[in-house]
Order: structure tokens, then C-alpha cells, then sequence
């Protein structure tokens, strides 16, 4: 027993493979895989999945419990539970490059976020390096608790033991210098449904900065027209608002309308 | 509240040579420069320029600054402010300007937008390092204040700026390690090139930058290769010790006030992003409302020179001014535009008549 | 899309949002929010969202009291998870005296409030001080505070309603323009979109400024109008106000959120009805010279920003939430006259109970269109 689950916080194969849905149940489409083998108080998974596919609580303690055949995969129990020991595993991934690949989605908690397209070091639950894995795609929106979902591609085989990632940290591309925002955050808010650039400009403040959107608004029409597949004229353009300059209220104020104000 | 004929946002050339213009027609004009001294672009412009005699060839950016400069301050009517912004324009016709520190409106019976463009910003990672820099601010920092801004330069983008301040970067002792394009041609003129590559300077087309990186500031560039879609190529990566990457990848108009008068816009790439739509003779869809220059669309300096005179022109002759041989000098103005934009493949002449407002049923709508 | 529902709410607003939960929430079924553009693009998008309990009239203090209690539990209420935020700021709200009759006044509206359960109370000016150091007190008298009073973050507000709504099954169509309702024989019987009809018996006016147009849809007329009113923020900086401040007689509402800038707005002379929402030339220089006259400190601040919404006003600038006479099943809630922010819950709670026909918990029956008709007008002294 010195190397189980309550000395070292790694679960034993055993622990994992009972976790695991049934091979039949996989092979069907996107299901939750819960690790969570400790009674402890906590119950967001039960109370958040809209088909009730975890099992009501007796007691709060209780160890979740998962109707396969009710869990369509939505990913929603990611973002509630705080133990993050929930992912969803999607088997019948339509892999177009051709490798036998399957989908794992990953609650991810660290900046920066990867960027679709990325290959991100895939981690076993011992935090050992087991292989590149492709990201597939990277969500965030409001309803999300601030939990981005990474989703990675890897082979079929190594989705018993990929359980993390690692992002090697890499310089950020800045989208927005006054609100500090990145492309990886602004193309996981595109991602998760804000497809206009007014909107990204009322969730972000990009764009309502110093510059009042003249460095990050052209980045951001850009990054809209790759992610909807439309051309910039399609896409309905930013509002520009008076000042082109910031300009201080106590300037403001000095201003008389009965002068000719020329120096 | 400042009350005038005509007020001209912008000094530069096409500002300047619509206040010689409109101020030799007799109009009251104010011109209102956001920079220290009137020329904008032209003073950092240390090379000779191309165009015929009318646009001043063979003459180096600066001085033609200065004789335009000299010829305005001959006409009493035009007065230059400058450290003078135009902050905002307004649906009611009042423009809003911060004048030495000074908040003030303006209330002019016809305005020329002559605001010029911005540097296009790139996302990559590493692109908020110290020592990514704009090729303008570049230039700025090196013609302008005469400082060497760089020791070992990549250059991002192979279209006539970034072709000519490398070049000028070699004038002042820095070591240009490569020019790179993302598209598969010299986008700048060829002579510009061939002056580069003289000099030992490596030119890389359907190449770009991967990423820069360095401890605080750029230490290292790293370009890769581009496929036909401008992805790039995996195992091309070419790795630069540099501290400096240069940015030349195009300009867009600066456009806000246009936005915020209410002008009808329209996106054409060929003419750097937003521009407005207007007549042949620069009228935007807001009555009294002119533009001139880079913010009408983007192109050389000459045209910009040609393009203020005719919107010089254009609001004289809505200010109800008389000009002798009026129709004479616009005739000349369009038969010069047309010269100098059948250069570039005609990509510039396509991308202006899509913004014409009267030869373009899209337009009229708009209007 | 689906081509039939049991109720259509045009306008995805704060109000239409609210509207939606609240009838999802009493066990309506097939709930559609259609929004012309996206959610809170309209005025809510575009508010100060400050909330304040501190009325002159027992409807408005209780429509208030139960909309801020609202939004201080909405984090249960709704079930959102630290994922949304929606930055209610309780820093109180700060009503600044400067005249006899404006104390006066006061004096008899903190009685109500009191007697409602609203823990308002007159302050003096070293008490002014205290709570905003940075405003002058010269020129002030007193002040009216109320420390559940403060600001929230609209867009996030409105995506907290709109989530909750969703998962309790309701459907949000956004970029769908609603052109026609129509109607038959005294009935609505569904709306025209540019994705399509909907047949629908009960369709819910929550449009905010465009409530008399979208009501001209369906032939019914509504005595509202809407006006531009014009807002600015500026740059972010450390905390240096919490209360929202207010004053009727100066002019001027101001807060500071928690990003750091500070927002604030004023009624201005000369603003068009005609639905434009376009920047005002003489909003910044007036905005300026009244706020740095009440917080001098805030001459250094600078302006980066200024737009404008619209107010949707009632002749008693007071809501309406009313059925339409002579057109069954049409319903509308608007005239919120620039308080539609703070009322929303108020405003989803009533209007769903109004159109299930359930008893009314807040007195909204007062609010009917019936009240201009009988020239029975709601007297609210605390409206600018």
C-alpha cells in the first residue's frame, strides 16, 4: 500500500479502471469520467447535470455515482466540480487526419490557455510526460465558473493514462494592450459564442481602452473573420466613440463657449 | 467656439496641400496638427521620392515638406496650430480638439479629414516584447530625433516601407539581418529591393515570424516558412539572433472621426481597411465632409499630395469660393491619381471605385 | 427555429431576461426571448446600472427593496457560479441636499423608507466626508444614504438571467428582428421575424426604447417616448469612491466600478427622440464642469470614453406593466423613464405574474395603462 492514493494523491490503475465507463458505453460518444473515490462534503456535480445523469445524493458525502446511458458528455460537471476530477472522454471522435485518435476534454485552471492547433505536452496522473497531444479546441463563456475546457487529441490507447497537460510556457500574443487581453482568451470567448465585435468589446473592454481600439480592434475583426469563416466586410464593424485622445475632465471643464479659444 | 471656413485635420502632405489650395481659393482656414511641426509622414522620409514633376520627384521627403510649409505661410487665411488633436466630430457639425492643452470646439462650415493611417498591429507570440517596433516608430525614432533605435534588425514585411527604413536602418549603422514577407512577391518596388540586396541583405518572401522571444526584451526571432494558405510550415523555422523586430505589414487609415460624423464606411483591403465612401472629388456621404490622403485609403505620399489639392478644391467649392479654372485644376488632379495608381496592378484604382459613392449602386444606398 | 411557442418576449434587455426567468420560474413552458441583435445591446448595455431603495413612493421603494434583495442573493437565486461576476458593488447610494426643499423632501421620504424596512438616514456634512472624501461639501446641506444601495455590472447581470433562463429550458434567439406582430379578430396570433413566423397566443413588449414601435407592430398605441441620455467613463484608477453619488438639484449620478473607472451621466437639455444614440458635443464639457465642481479631486481623471442610450419615458416616469387593452395577449413592460436596471427583477417578478394571473406580490396592478386614461398619475418625487 505505500504507493496509494492517500500517501502520494496518484490513483492506483485499479482505481482509475473502475472509474472508467464500461468499453461498450465509450464506444458510443462523450461520456464523464468521474475520479472522485474519498467521502467528502461536496455535491456540485449531482446538483449541476441537467439530465440527471449523476445520481442524486443520499448524503452529501456520497461518492458520485453516473447513469452512462443518461450522460451525453456536455462537459457542464467540469466546470462545477471544485476537485476538478471530472473529464469527458469522447471515443467516437471523428479523427480527420487519419490516426486513431480519441478526445479528451480537461478542466484547465492556468494561463495562458493553448491555442487550437497547439501540441501540448500530455501528462499521466503523476504529472509524467507520456505525449504531444493535439489541442482541438479551447472553450470559455460565462457559464464556466472561469474553468476553461481544453480539449486534446491522442491516441486511442493512451486514454486510460493522459490525465493533464502541460502548456510550455510561450510568449503571449497580445490582442488588447490597454485591458491586457490575449489571443488565446479572446479566441476562447469567440469559441464560446461571442461572435460579434461589439459584444467581445462589453465582456472584454477590448477596445474601450487608451487607444479606443485602434491597435486591438483590427486583431480582433481578424481572429472573428478566421473563426466564422467570413470575410471582415460581412462582419459588423466596431462603433467608435469620442475621445480619439483621452482628455482630462478638469481640461473639460475650463472650456468656456463664449471665447474664440484660439492660442 | 472656433469659428471657421474650412478646418483641416492633419498636416501632412495631403493636409497641407489642401490648405494651399482652399487658401489660395481665399478661404478661412485652420489647420490642426496632432504632431510638433506640420508634415507628418514627410519629414521622417529621408529618400527621394518617384512621381513626376508635379508630385516633386527626385525631391527627398523633408524638403518638400518644407516648400509646401513655405507656400502656406505666404496666405494670411491659413493658420497651422499644432500640438493640436481633433479628439471627436460630432452629428451636429462641432468638431472637439485639445489645442496646447486647451479643450476647444470648432464650428467650421467644411471640414478635409486628413488624418492619415496607423501601423497595422500583428498577433504573434512574444509581440508585446520591448524591441517589436512598428517600421513608422522606427523610422520616427531614427529621421526624426536621430537616434539609433536598434543594433540587429529583422524586418516583417517586404512592401515599400519596410524595404525603404531598412534601408534607411543601413544608412544609420544597423545590421539588417533579413527582410521576410508573408506573401510570395516583393510587395515594395523593385528598385527598392535591388537596393537592399546589394548590401548584402537577404530577402525571404512566404516567410514570417513564428515568434519572437527573449528575457524582457526581444533576444531572438524565429520565422518560419509559409504555405500557400500563409500557414506556417512546420521544420522551416529559421532562428535570428536579433534585439529588434521591425513591423512593416501595412497601414490602416485612421478613420474614427469619420466613424463618429457619421460618414457611410466600407471595408476595402485594397485601401488598407475602413474607408469612407465618397465622390470623385472626395465629398464623404456627410455634406461638407472631405478626405484626403492615407485616411481616404491608403497609398504613396504622392498621391496624398494630389489627393489634398483635390479636396482643397472640392470644399473651396462648396464653401461657394470663386476659383479661377476650378474645373481646369480638379481635371488635373484626376488625370494625375490616375497616373500614379495604375502602377500597382490596379489593385489601388479597384479598391477606390468600389468606395465611389456615385458609380456604385451600394453607395448610393448607404448615402 | 422552432415555429410556435406559448410566450414570446421581444427584446433580449435586463427586462426581457427577467421576464423570461421568472415565467420559467412559475412553471411557464416554451419561453422564447427574441433580440434583435445580441443581449443587452440595447440601454441595458448601455446604463450606469446603479440600484438605490431611496424612493418617495411606497410602490417604487418596495419595487426597489425587492429588486436589490434580489440581486444580493442572485448569486443562489440564479445558480451562477464564480463564473459570472456580476459586480454588485454595495457601497451605498449617496443622495447629495443642497436646497430647503430638497431636505424637506428628503426628511419625508427617509420616513417611508424607514417604515418599508429601508435602513436610510440623513447624514450631515462631516458624515459626507467620511463616506466620500473626495466630494466638496460646499454648497451641500446634507445627504441621504443608504448602504444596500450600489451598482452592478449590466451585461453580466443580463448573461446571469439569460443563463438561468436557458437551463431552466427557456429558448434565446439572438440577431432575430422581430417586423410584425400579427394578429386576428382582437388576438395575437403570432410574430413575423427575419428567421420566420412564430405562432404564439401571448408575445411580451420588453423592447426597452423601441417599446412604442414594437407595440405599433400590433396597432396598439403606448404614451411613451424614448430620449437619448448620455453617459461617459473614464479612465481606470485605484478605488477612491464607494457609494454611488447622486443629486437631483446639481444634475448628476456617479460611481466609481469596480474596474476602476469611474461612470457618469446627467440629463441634458435639447436631446432628440428620434432614436439616435449618437455622442453629444455639449454633454462632455457640462458632464465635466459638475463633477469636478462636486469632486474637485477628479479634474486630473481623464475622459476616454462617452456614448449615449435611450430613456423610455412615461408620463408619470413611472413602468408600465400592463396587459393591452383590446388586444388580448399582448402584454408590455416599459416607460422605465431610466430605472429600468434597478426595477428588472421587480420587473420579471410582476409581469409574470400579471400574465399567469397569479396574485400580485409587489403592488404592479397600479402600474396598469388604465392609471393615464383615469389621469391617475403615480406623484414620485425622486425622479430626476
Amino acid at each position: 500500500m505505500h504507493n496509494s492514493l492517500e500517501k502520494t494523491g496518484i490513483p492506483t490503475t485499479a482505481e482509475v479502471d473502475a472509474a472508467f465507463p464500461p468499453a461498450e458505453r465509450l464506444a458510443k460518444g462523450p461520456v464523464a469520467v468521474i475520479e472522485c473515490f474519498q467521502r467528502i462534503p461536496c455535491n456540485p456535480c449531482a446538483t449541476s447535470c441537467p439530465r440527471g445523469a449523476i445520481l442524486p445524493f443520499a448524503d452529501i458525502n456520497d461518492i458520485p455515482e453516473i447513469n452512462y446511458e443518461a450522460c451525453n458528455g456536455c462537459t457542464l460537471c467540469l466546470t462545477k466540480c471544485p476537485g476538478l476530477a471530472i473529464m469527458v472522454v469522447d471515443m467516437t471522435w471523428k479523427d480527420k487526419s487519419g490516426l486513431d485518435r480519441a478526445v479528451i476534454k480537461l478542466p484547465y485552471e492556468f494561463r495562458p490557455l493553448p491555442v487550437v492547433g497547439d501540441d501540448v505536452v500530455a501528462l499521466d496522473r503523476a504529472g509524467n510526460f507520456v505525449a504531444m497531444a493535439r489541442v482541438v479546441s479551447v472553450l470559455l463563456n460565462h457559464s464556466m465558473n472561469k474553468v476553461p475546457i481544453v480539449s486534446i487529441a491522442v491516441d486511442k490507447q493512451l486514454v486510460p493514462i493522459v490525465r493533464s497537460i502541460r502548456v510550455d510556457v510561450r510568449q503571449r500574443a497580445v490582442v488588447c494592450r490597454c485591458n491586457d487581453l490575449d489571443e488565446a482568451e479572446i479566441s476562447a470567448y469567440i469559441t464560446g459564442g461571442t461572435t460579434s465585435i461589439e459584444e467581445l468589446k462589453r465582456i472584454t473592454r477590448l477596445g474601450m481602452g487608451p487607444c479606443q481600439g485602434r491597435n486591438c480592434v483590427p486583431i480582433a475583426l481578424g481572429m472573428l473573420s478566421r473563426a466564422l469563416g467570413l470575410p471582415i466586410d460581412e462582419l459588423e464593424p466596431a462603433t467608435y466613440r469620442p475621445s480619439v485622445k483621452s482628455i482630462a475632465l478638469g481640461d473639460l471643464a475650463k472650456y468656456d463657449d463664449r471665447g474664440d479659444g484660439l492660442p | 467656439m472656433i469659428h471657421t471656413d474650412l478646418l483641416i485635420c492633419g498636416a501632412g502632405p495631403a493636409g497641407l496641400c489642401a490648405a494651399i489650395e482652399a487658401g489660395a481659393a481665399g478661404a478661412d482656414v485652420l489647420v490642426l496638427e496632432r504632431g510638433h511641426a506640420p508634415g507628418g509622414q514627410l519629414v521622417k522620409q529621408t529618400h527621394m521620392f518617384f512621381g513626376s514633376e508635379k508630385q516633386y520627384a527626385s525631391y527627398r521627403g523633408f524638403d518638400i515638406s518644407d516648400i509646401l510649409v513655405a507656400q502656406m505661410s505666404e496666405m494670411p487665411n491659413i493658420r497651422l496650430i499644432c500640438d493640436a488633436t481633433v479628439l471627436a466630430a460630432y452629428d451636429d457639425g462641432v468638431f472637439a480638439a485639445e489645442i496646447a492643452g486647451k479643450y476647444e470646439k470648432i464650428r467650421p462650415r467644411a471640414t478635409v479629414v486628413a488624418t492619415g493611417a496607423s501601423e497595422k498591429p500583428l498577433l504573434f507570440p512574444g509581440n508585446d516584447l520591448p524591441g517589436v517596433y512598428g517600421a513608422g516608430a522606427v523610422q520616427t525614432l531614427m529621421n526624426q530625433y536621430g537616434i539609433r533605435p536598434a543594433g540587429r534588425v529583422v524586418m516583417l514585411g517586404a512592401g515599400n516601407i519596410g524595404l525603404i527604413v531598412s534601408y534607411q536602418l543601413l544608412q544609420a549603422g544597423v545590421d539588417v539581418l533579413v527582410v521576410c514577407d508573408g506573401a510570395p512577391k516583393i510587395g515594395g518596388y523593385l528598385v527598392h529591393a535591388s537596393k537592399l540586396a546589394r548590401m548584402g541583405v537577404p530577402i525571404m518572401t512566404s516567410h514570417s515570424v513564428k515568434r519572437a522571444e527573449g528575457e524582457g526584451k526581444v533576444e531572438k526571432v524565429t520565422l518560419w516558412e509559409l504555405d500557400k494558405n500563409w500557414q506556417g510550415i512546420a521544420g522551416t523555422e529559421k532562428i535570428f539572433a536579433a534585439d529588434t523586430l521591425c513591423v512593416a505589414v501595412g497601414l490602416s487609415p485612421l478613420s474614427e472621426l469619420l466613424w463618429q460624423a457619421g460618414c457611410e464606411m466600407l471595408y476595402v483591403p485594397a485601401l488598407g481597411g475602413y474607408v469612407p465612401y465618397r465622390d470623385a472629388q472626395l465629398s464623404t456621404s456627410i455634406p461638407g465632409i472631405f478626405v484626403a490622403g492615407d485616411v481616404a485609403g491608403v497609398e504613396e505620399a504622392s498621391s496624398a499630395m494630389v489627393t489634398g489639392r483635390l479636396a482643397g478644391l472640392a470644399a473651396a467649392g462648396f464653401l461657394g469660393l470663386d476659383i479661377i479654372a476650378l474645373e481646369a485644376k480638379k481635371e488635373d488632379c484626376l488625370a494625375q491619381l490616375h497616373s500614379l495608381r495604375h502602377g500597382h496592378g490596379g489593385k489601388i484604382l479597384d479598391g477606390i471605385q468600389q468606395a465611389l459613392l456615385d458609380t456604385n449602386n451600394k453607395g448610393d444606398e448607404h448615402a | 427555429m422552432k415555429n410556435t411557442a406559448d410566450y414570446v418576449i421581444i427584446g433580449g434587455g435586463i427586462s426581457g431576461v427577467t421576464i423570461g426567468y421568472f415565467l420559467m420560474k412559475y412553471g411557464a413552458k416554451n419561453v422564447v426571448i427574441l433580440e434583435r441583435d445580441y443581449l443587452a445591446a440595447g440601454a441595458t448595455g448601455r446604463c450606469g446600472a446603479g440600484i438605490r431603495q431611496q424612493w418617495g413612493t411606497e410602490l417604487n421603494c418596495l419595487m426597489a427593496k425587492f429588486s436589490c434583495e434580489f440581486f444580493e442573493n442572485a448569486k443562489d437565486e440564479l445558480e451562477i457560479g464564480d463564473g459570472i461576476d456580476i459586480e454588485f458593488h454595495q457601497g451605498g447610494y449617496l443622495l447629495l441636499i443642497s436646497t430647503e426643499r430638497e431636505l424637506a423632501q428628503t426628511k419625508k421620504n427617509i420616513a417611508l423608507q424607514n417604515s418599508l424596512g429601508i435602513a436610510s438616514r440623513l447624514l450631515g456634512t462631516s458624515e459626507i466626508n467620511e463616506i466620500a472624501p473626495a466630494l466638496s461639501t460646499e454648497g451641500i446641506l446634507a445627504g441621504a444614504f443608504h448602504e444596500r444601495d450600489g451598482h452592478l455590472n449590466p451585461f453580466h447581470t443580463t448573461q446571469a438571467f439569460a443563463r438561468a433562463f436557458v437551463r431552466l429550458g427557456g429558448i434565446i434567439h439572438t440577431n432575430t428582428n422581430v417586423s410584425r406582430v400579427t394578429t386576428d379578430r382582437g388576438r395575437v396570433t403570432g410574430v413575423d421575424t427575419n428567421r420566420g413566423h412564430i405562432a404564439t397566443d401571448c408575445v411580451i413588449n420588453a423592447a426597452g426604447g423601441y417599446s412604442q414601435q414594437v407595440a405599433a407592430m400590433a396597432g396598439v398605441s403606448l404614451p411613451l417616448y424614448s430620449v437619448r441620455h448620455n453617459i461617459l467613463v473614464t479612465e481606470a484608477v485605484e478605488r477612491a469612491l464607494n457609494p454611488v453619488i447622486m443629486s437631483f438639484s446639481l444634475n448628476f449620478y456617479c460611481q466609481q466600478v469596480p474596474h476602476g473607472s469611474f461612470i457618469m451621466g446627467r440629463t441634458c437639455e435639447n436631446q432628440p427622440r428620434d432614436l439616435r444614440v449618437t455622442a453629444d458635443s455639449a454633454f462632455p464639457v457640462a458632464m465635466a464642469k459638475t463633477i469636478t465642481r462636486a469632486m474637485p479631486p477628479l479634474k486630473k481623471l481623464r475622459m476616454l470614453r462617452q456614448w449615449a442610450g435611450l430613456y423610455n419615458m412615461s408620463p408619470d416616469k413611472c413602468p408600465i406593466y400592463s396587459a393591452a387593452p383590446g388586444l388580448a395577449g399582448f402584454y408590455t413592460a416599459a416607460g422605465y423613464s431610466g430605472h429600468g436596471f434597478m426595477l428588472a427583477p421587480a420587473t420579471g417578478q410582476s409581469m409574470a405574474e400579471l400574465i399567469l394571473g397569479h396574485a400580485p406580490t409587489l403592488p404592479w396592478p397600479r402600474l396598469g395603462l388604465s392609471r393615464f386614461e383615469k389621469g391617475d398619475l403615480i406623484l414620485e418625487p425622486s425622479v430626476v
